[in-house]
């Protein structure tokens, strides 16, 4: 619409051009000395909406890996108790297969049934072995030790010390005592018992060798299983660290103002905001007034 | 024709020009005034007073020149655009100023804010899932349950606080509101006074036409102008102002958001309104900041939807916790089973009566009953409640993302009215304000108009001279 043009009117004009120059060149100042492009929901509502989902997942991410390096502790005291049993128990192997020989007076087999019984005894230690106070082979159990001097485990069937590694998996980080080591009875220490009675008696511990290689591959089945979740465990935290350098830089990329373009933007602004004020020094002077005499 | 009748013509144009002149001097004067709309000093030439008649003395010049009245350029459409655009503009922007202030007391995207301490508790979870026979990590889970009730009773309390401000705004408002319209009548009585005297009421006017744009911003007021200069301001349909007389307006309601919204501790809710003070009934307005603060205030406004999502969260937290977190064991001996988690104080909102029921660190269920002592798998399963749908982080995550894209588009909204509003001011204005350089002009004229003017009355004066002086008797 074609208006009258006045002082006012120009003033006005002139004031609210000045003002949405300036606000623009604050706002840009704004993002660039807080260095954010979003620092409240309206500025971008699609971007927080990411940001905030993505924020959570990365907050989720990293304790997954905190999770994972806990685990991994529980799995290596698991893996080096499993190694040294089953090197015991094939110590325990080889001193059955000697005692069979038929060649042993009385304190020959004593001796040998005392060595057996050491080995029971190191390999309840290793049974028992404990990682930051809780015991590897009944995780769940909050007894002083897996297995009591009767042999009974003292974990609770269907227990297990878990790891939760991504959102829907778990990996398992403790080993079940009962399953590696057998209970009560039919454990590997009342095998290693017996065994050593039968020494003593002058019975023929040869059939008993079947029992000792039936738990020893037990041992073996549960320490390539404790092998492959370390294995699993290592992976995820690889594949873990990747996702959350993913999600700053998604982050970043979202929430953090581009300086480069941030700087040009204002340098443009800023000589935008000076035409401005040269123009109005220009075009508010001068009225008729000052022409006539 | 009388020999001296040429004095007189000189003499009505030379007061006629001044008086012009005083009225472009009243203009410079007011160049700046806020509301001031320019006036003109309209002339007309007064005819000879020859009347046909058989004793007509012939043809005669004209008797002169006389000011008729002082015009004010003002157009009324052009002033009911601005009062209409000023009370779309004011609503709007009030109603994007409350939820920009919504906003603020929502830190996100950041890691101090609600979404933050959220996630942090559920990682204190998953802690005492690795460590269930940890003291420490109980403790710590504890201290975060603590920093997260704080955070939803802080949250409703800004929205509480808010609230009590802008209720107190409101009701200054309203005190201006009806401060103006007494004023509004006021003026309407002089103004009449003063036409019907004859005399010169545009200054009157223009205060009047002021003080009705800001009525509009308030209340979303319209006119009718009546024949005796007085104008009837009209607000939601029903007369404010009627000639020299002014209702007068008052706000009821609650005080306390508690009870503006019908939240405990007080019981149905009373919301503010407005009412007319003579007739007892209730006024809806329709336009202007105080109907958008009224809106804000409402229980469907977004006070009142910000402080039903603090306590949705908070109910839909502690529902979701406290129903696993009974059906897990502590470590004590005996073990304790079947507690809450979180406990609501009675009688205040879910979202500031949050508290943690659970004082001891070994009551922390986090063991599965059927797992034995030292299971961390009831632990890890009430931490999976951070992803659940409907879940407390989803209910705040979309609330924040709703928030913020009705901040944006109010404020947008808001921008655009504004520009409106502007435009009509500035057409208003055009038509309005002093233009310097055509008041310098007319000065201009004005003054060589009084100069010929004194210039013939030195000519008859000189003519009479002849006359009366030189001729030989």
């Amino acid at each position: 619409m074609i208006g009258r043009v006045t002082q006012q009117t120009m003033q006005r004009s002139t004031l609210a051009n000045l003002q949405l120059n300036l606000a623009k060149m604050s706002s840009l100042q704004e993002q660039m000395s807080s260095g954010k492009r979003i620092t409240k929901p309206s500025d971008d509502p699609g971007g927080i909406s990411t940001a905030m989902s993505m924020r959570s997942e990365k907050s989720a991410y990293t304790q997954y890996s905190r999770n994972i390096d806990d685990g991994l502790g529980w799995l290596s005291s698991a893996d080096t108790a499993l190694q040294s049993a089953v090197s015991q128990l094939r110590g325990a192997r080889d001193l059955t297969v000697q005692s069979g020989s038929g060649a042993l007076n009385a304190s020959g087999r004593e001796a040998l049934a005392t060595e057996i019984e050491s080995v029971r005894d190191g390999l309840l230690a290793i049974a028992n072995t404990q990682h930051q106070g809780r015991n590897v082979f009944a995780g769940t159990s909050d007894s002083a030790v897996a297995f009591d001097a009767s042999y009974a485990w003292t974990g609770t069937a269907g227990g297990s010390v878990d790891r939760r590694v991504s959102p829907d998996t778990t990996v398992r980080a403790d080993v079940d005592g009962s399953a590696a080591f057998g209970t009560g009875s039919s454990s590997v220490f009342a095998l290693l018992d017996s065994i050593a009675a039968d020494i003593r008696t002058g019975v023929d511990p040869g059939p008993r060798l079947a029992e000792i290689d039936v738990r020893m591959d037990t041992m073996l089945g549960e320490l390539s299983g404790v092998g492959s979740r370390t294995n699993r465990m290592t992976t995820t935290q690889g594949v873990i660290e990747n996702r959350l350098l993913d999600l700053q830089i998604s982050i970043s990329d979202i929430e953090d103002v581009d300086l480069t373009a941030a700087i040009v933007e204002l340098q443009s602004q800023e000589v935008a905001y000076q035409g401005a004020l040269g123009a109005t020094a220009r075009v508010l002077q001068p009225t008729l007034l000052d022409y006539l005499q | 024709m009388s020999t001296f009748s040429g004095i007189s013509t000189a003499l009505s144009s030379l007061i006629a020009q001044r008086q012009a002149l005083d009225v472009a001097g009243q203009n410079i004067a007011n160049s700046n005034t806020v509301g001031y709309t320019r006036q003109r000093a309209e002339t007309t030439s007064v005819p000879s007073t020859t009347v046909p008649s058989m004793f007509s003395t012939g043809t005669a010049a004209g008797n002169g020149t006389r000011v008729t009245g002082i015009t004010r350029m003002g157009d009324v459409f052009l002033d009911a655009r601005v009062r209409t655009a000023t009370s779309s503009a004011s609503y709007q922007t009030s109603r994007a100023n409350t939820l920009a202030q919504v906003e603020t007391s929502f830190t996100e995207p950041t890691d101090l804010g609600m979404a933050s301490s959220l996630q942090q508790f559920w990682s204190g979870w998953q802690d005492v899932g690795n460590a269930p026979d940890s003291a420490s990590a109980r403790a710590v889970l504890l201290g975060q349950a603590a920093a997260l009730t704080t955070t939803i009773g802080d949250g409703y309390r800004a929205v509480e606080t808010q609230w009590s401000q802008l209720r107190a705004t409101t009701a200054t408002a309203v005190t201006q509101l009806n401060t103006t319209a007494a004023s509004i009548a006021d003026l309407n009585g002089q103004i009449r006074a003063i036409s019907v005297s004859g005399g010169n009421a545009n200054e009157l006017i223009d205060q009047r036409d002021v003080l009705i744009t800001s009525l509009s911003g308030l209340a979303g007021a319209t006119t009718q102008a009546r024949e005796d200069g007085t104008v009837d301001v009209l607000v939601a349909g029903n007369p404010l102002v009627t000639g020299s007389r002014a209702e007068t307006v008052s706000i009821l309601g609650a005080t306390t958001m508690a009870g503006g919204i019908g939240q405990p501790p007080a019981g149905a809710a009373d919301p503010v309104r407005l009412q007319w003070d003579r007739s007892g009934t209730p006024l809806v307005l329709e336009g202007g900041s105080v109907a958008a603060q009224v809106t804000d205030l409402g229980t469907s406004g977004p006070l009142a939807s910000t402080a039903t999502m603090w306590n949705d969260v908070a109910t839909s937290l502690a529902t979701a916790v406290n129903t696993l977190h009974q059906g897990g064991q502590g470590t004590g001996t005996p073990a304790s089973t079947g507690l809450d988690f979180f406990s609501f104080a009675s009688g205040l909102p879910a979202a500031t009566g949050l508290s943690v029921a659970i004082t001891n660190p070994s009551d922390v269920a986090a063991a599965d009953p059927v797992k034995g002592a030292l299971d961390g798998s009831w632990a890890d399963r009430i931490a999976q409640l951070a992803t659940a749908t409907g879940g407390p982080d989803s209910l705040y995550r979309a609330f924040v993302v709703d928030l913020g894209v009705r901040t944006d588009t109010a404020s947008q909204r808001a921008t655009v009215l504004e520009s409106t509003r502007s435009t009509a001011e500035n057409l208003q204005l055009s038509g309005a304000s002093v233009d310097l350089d055509e008041e310098a002009t007319n000065m201009l004229a004005y003054q060589r108009a009084y100069e010929g003017a004194a210039r013939v009355l030195t000519v008859m004066d000189e003519m009479l001279d002849t006359l009366i002086n030189r001729m030989a008797v």
